[in-house]
């Protein structure tokens, strides 16, 4: 096992630069998932890495090795690839114990083997060829492959894509248990963020070429850098509303526009110090982007029994458009001001179509981005504190 | 009488079957969400509705009357695919009022028709573009609007939100209900995604080997799956299925589980001593403990991972058996206790997978 180093990474294809100024320092045992959009660069990244692809522009190290030059089994990584195909002439057992052979005795093959077979469910297989197994049960093989032998690295592209999502939902787990059991240093490649959030101790989000943000599931949800970031991670996605930011009674209040740039509501803002970073980001007449995840308001039928703590300026009233109970937690679609919001709450909620509702945020919920460059200007956990400060 | 109704469909291709004895009634007004795996008959049985092909077996009626050898243009259905597909030398507007056009509407009315329509899906700023100046999302919307313009009495949708981005998916998942409730249509929606098929169906019919293995509400098919395929569809992470035996007890029955014995409350009382079983228990019903609590086991915490308002957690028994909880409050700590509620456990016949 060993410390993985990306420094200023890139890769170009002719004129076009797949891939530009990727630094990425992951510690040793560290599990990462590159995520992103197809053609956002993060296969690409994945391959410079494995040594598939040659690099463009700066240095993969692993430990403090410069691996630029060295080909790819000199790398002393492992791989699950898809087109990393089996060894068609050997079973499954076989193709599983290839890299093992010649690193131990016979017995604590069989019995790696057998592990590892066991947490991915394919030992009823393991005397088959690859070419009688089905493409998930072969993806399966080449996961299990890649995770039982000794490396620095373990690198993963997509490694649950094939993957029916009962099964993939219980092997995330085991995969992860697994990793950090053994102090894996592992980055792996996945446009799900449901798999790179379970997975991942931190996740790497990629949008063409470029990393956006780098950071735990923590980070991307309460404190995404960009609009991009706050509204790819988190699902269903951030509600984000354009927004005029006012001067109401000497506090601070942004007026939600709808798409005519009408007022559909306003939102008090608690009242802070004067000259703290909120007057400075949220000068009176600027025009930002607000937003707030689907989980973070509390819902009620009417305002008088809103969520507890949460003070009355932070509310939407509006009325319910739907209501979707999907099991463990219930979806709820909102018109206010002829704004679309969606709120998520655990377990059902009683609350009619048509009916009115209240929507309360807590000051830690929002976040504000600048409308041009997209950049987070403020999150709510300094509103927040500022509001603490100034009470 | 209901308003659709399938009697007994077949349909194959050579040897291969896509659909084989088929029977739905599908009530006026009703979303019917069709749930399978790919491959399972789900978009042939839209086919055979929408008169693209005829079944080898049984009979189709729609208001009681049949609909073998009626062409698809008579029938009084409209159908949207999963890519949906604009005429690219037409406006947003005519894209909508195209059927309106074929049907020779006048000019007036057609216009209020595509207006309200497109304000109702939030396109009406965008009526004079030609598809390739629209977004991904407002294509999908001008080829919704125009599936619904003329107000089918059948609606058939085929996964239509399957290559739409997150926001999108969601905003239209939420939205679509309400249209189709507006446009008093009744729609038939296909999905491989459960979640769709909860937030969308008024009842969902699950096609598994090419048969319909239970149809139901959302909620009969989430707290009493038919069998433990059905069950595993429903839920994420998907329900704990673990083998026990049952065994008579002082007019009860108990089984054994993680090492506890624990006291089946379930009415009539499973059959008969040693029968073996699978006790299905969902994620969410596991309550955790990071203390001792009576009647709860000790497991070992393997894996943590977050998800939307949950998280879920891999925990190992004292048995090596393993469990999977969601909760929104994960404890912290290496050793937790776990009790679940028998009531809320589903039992399935090990052998068949037949829910008890």
């Amino acid at each position: 096992m060993a410390s993985l180093t990306l420094e200023k990474l890139g890769k170009t294809f002719g004129k076009l630069r797949a891939v530009g100024d990727v630094d990425l320092a992951i510690a040793d045992g560290e599990i990462i998932g590159l995520l992103g959009s197809s053609g956002c660069g993060k296969t690409s990244t994945l391959r410079m890495i494995a040594g598939f692809e040659r690099i463009s522009e700066g240095t993969v190290r692993i430990g403090d090795r410069p691996v630029n030059l060295l080909p790819v089994a000199a790398r002393n990584v492992a791989m699950a690839f898809e087109g990393y195909s089996l060894y068609p002439p050997l079973t499954v057992a076989e193709n599983i114990a290839f890299g093992l052979k010649r690193r131990f005795a016979k017995a604590e093959v069989g019995r790696k083997v057998a592990e590892i077979a066991r947490l991915l469910e394919i030992g009823d297989i393991l005397e088959h060829y690859p070419s009688a197994i089905s493409g998930g049960q072969q993806q399966r093989v080449s996961l299990a492959r890649a995770l039982v032998r000794q490396a620095d690295v373990y690198l993963l592209d997509e490694p649950m894509s094939q993957l029916e999502p009962q099964l993939r939902a219980v092997l995330r787990v085991r995969i992860k248990d697994w990793l950090r059991r053994h102090r894996m240093t592992t980055v792996f490649v996945t446009h799900d963020q449901t798999e790179a959030i379970a997975l991942a101790d931190r996740i790497a989000v990629m949008d063409q070429g470029a990393l956006q943000q780098f950071g735990t599931s923590a980070d991307l949800l309460d404190r995404p850098v960009n609009l991009f970031v706050a509204g790819f991670v988190g699902e269903p996605p951030m509600n984000l509303i354009e927004a005029e930011v006012l001067r109401r009674d000497g506090r601070l209040a942004l007026a939600a526009l709808d798409r005519d740039g009408r007022t559909a509501f306003e939102l008090m803002l608690p009242s802070a110090p004067a000259g703290k970073t909120i007057e400075r980001m949220l000068e009176a007449g600027r025009r930002i982007t607000i937003g707030f995840r689907p989980q973070s308001a509390s819902l009620a039928v009417d305002d008088r029994r809103q969520g507890a703590g949460a003070p009355a300026s932070l509310t939407i009233r509006g009325r319910v458009v739907s209501n979707e109970w999907l099991g463990d937690q219930s979806h709820v679609g909102i018109e206010a001001g002829g704004l679309f919001l969606i709120a998520v709450t655990d377990g059902r909620i009683a609350l009619a179509e048509d009916g009115a509702v209240t929507l309360a945020l807590r000051p830690e919920a929002l976040h504000a981005f600048d409308r041009e460059t997209g950049r987070a200007l403020i999150h709510g956990g300094s509103i927040a504190e500022a509001a603490r400060h100034a009470a | 009488m209901a308003f659709i109704e399938l009697d007994d469909i077949a349909k194959s291709f050579g040897s291969k079957p896509a659909l084989d004895g088929v029977s739905l009634a599908i009530e006026r007004g009703e979303t019917l969400a069709v749930f399978g795996p790919s491959g399972v008959g789900k978009t042939v049985l839209l086919r055979l509705l929408a008169g693209i092909m005829e079944p080898d077996r049984g009979d189709i009626r729609i208001g009681g009357a049949s609909l073998l050898g009626v062409p698809p243009e008579r029938r009084e259905v409209a159908m949207a695919f999963q890519n949906f597909a604009l005429y690219p030398h037409l406006t947003a507007f005519e894209n909508i009022a195209s059927p309106l056009r074929a049907r020779q509407l006048d000019e007036t009315q057609m216009k209020r028709r595509v207006g309200e329509i497109a304000s109702l899906l939030r396109i009406d700023h965008v009526l004079d573009h030609l598809p390739r100046a629209l977004s991904n999302g407002q294509k999908q919307r001008t080829a919704l609007a125009r599936s619904l313009v003329r107000a089918p009495a059948v609606l058939l949708l085929d996964d239509p939100l399957r290559n739409v981005d997150a926001k999108l998916r969601y905003e239209m998942r939420l939205e679509l209900p309400r249209l189709f409730k507006r446009f008093g249509s009744t729609a038939l929606y296909v999905t491989q995604d459960y979640r769709e098929a909860m937030a969308l169906g008024d009842r969902i019919a699950i096609l598994l080997d090419h048969r319909l293995r239970q149809l139901g509400t959302p909620a009969e098919i989430y707290n009493h799956p038919a069998d433990q395929r059905v069950a595993r569809l429903f839920g994420d992470p998907p329900i704990n299925l673990l083998p026990a035996r049952v065994e008579a007890s002082g007019g009860g029955a108990t089984v054994r589980l993680f090492g506890q014995t624990l006291a089946l409350r379930h009415r009539p009382v499973p059959a008969a001593s040693g029968w073996d079983c699978l006790v299905g228990i969902r994620p969410e019903d596991v309550e955790l403990s990071s203390e001792p609590i009576d009647g709860t086991a000790p497991f070992r915490l393997r894996a943590t991972t977050p998800f939307s308002v949950r998280t879920a957690l891999l925990l190992a028994g004292a048995d090596g058996g393993e469990l999977i909880a969601s909760t929104t409050n994960p404890p912290a700590a290496e050793t937790l206790w776990a009790r679940f509620d028998l009531g809320r456990a589903v039992l399935f016949d090990a052998a068949t997978g037949t829910a008890l």
